[in-house]
């Protein structure tokens, strides 16, 4: 597998989450993705970049264009130096959260792109891996 | 990073709350304070919020949306969301931001409508 430049967003402010979407958006766009999924990787990108800075208080975001044989993607990866994730299967169901949220953020990010690949133990920090392809 | 703020006018009885088109979480976090001093200070029936040029709905704007309609109701208005666009709307729908109980809208002009047709005033 082909991979295409990387690109780092520090998050460590409420700033860097916009900073975050903007960088995905235009990443998304290059790539070559319509509208439609265009929001749905912004919006995947900002349930996880929230995510970093609310219980990680910092970390980094990278994104990267994917090919392979007929199709090409994005590559996104949030990884962060905090708590990290007790129980991953549990953070992925819909209404769970051990913030104030809605328990929406990580499974619709799941739901919104092809591929989530979690990294987490407790102590250990987080990485968290999105993937979404786009057939050409 | 965003200066952008969020606009709030009275238009007859109606408060009209324009979002930025990317709100930082600071700015989205404003609109309760915002429009619930608004309601009390105008005396409006209702809001309108247009968010027309908004790009990424995620969990954390729905929910203060959610919230502050809900806090307008509790103060007697009610609260219309109008101009989601196609692309937020399947978002939106995909992950399970369903704006329970609050009335939309494809336009602030049909809102403007809404409001008229079903509470007019005497």
């Amino acid at each position: 597998m082909n991979s295409v430049g990387q690109i780092e967003v520090s998050i460590k402010s409420e700033g860097d989450i916009v900073a975050a979407r903007r960088t995905v958006r235009d990443a998304a766009i290059q790539v070559g993705f319509g509208i439609t999924d265009v929001t749905r990787i912004v919006t995947a990108a900002s349930e996880l970049a929230r995510n970093v800075f609310k219980y990680a208080g910092e970390g980094v975001m990278t994104w990267r264009q994917l090919e392979e044989p007929g199709r090409v993607g994005i590559e996104l990866r949030f990884i962060d130096q905090g708590p990290g994730i007790a129980d991953v299967q549990l953070a992925l169901q819909e209404g769970y959260s051990t913030g104030a949220g809605l328990g929406l953020g990580l499974p619709g990010a799941k739901r919104l792109m092809d591929e989530i690949d979690i990294r987490s133990a407790p102590g250990r920090g987080t990485t968290i891996t999105l993937k979404k392809w786009r057939m050409i | 990073m965003n200066n952008e703020s969020i606009s709030v006018i009275k238009v007859r009885n109606i408060l009209m709350v324009t979002m930025p088109s990317d709100p930082d979480d600071s700015t989205i976090s404003s609109l309760q304070n915002k429009v619930l001093g608004a309601m009390e200070q105008t005396d409006a029936k209702g809001v309108i919020l247009d968010i027309s040029t908004v790009e990424t709905l995620d969990s954390f704007f729905a929910r203060t949306v959610s919230e502050t309609a809900q806090m307008v109701a509790l103060m007697g208005g009610r609260t219309i969301v109008a101009g989601m666009r196609p692309a937020v709307a399947v978002t939106a729908t995909q992950i399970g931001l369903t704006l329970k109980n609050i009335e939309t809208s494809l336009t602030v002009d049909r809102a403007l409508d809404l409001a008229a047709i079903e509470r007019p005033q005497h």
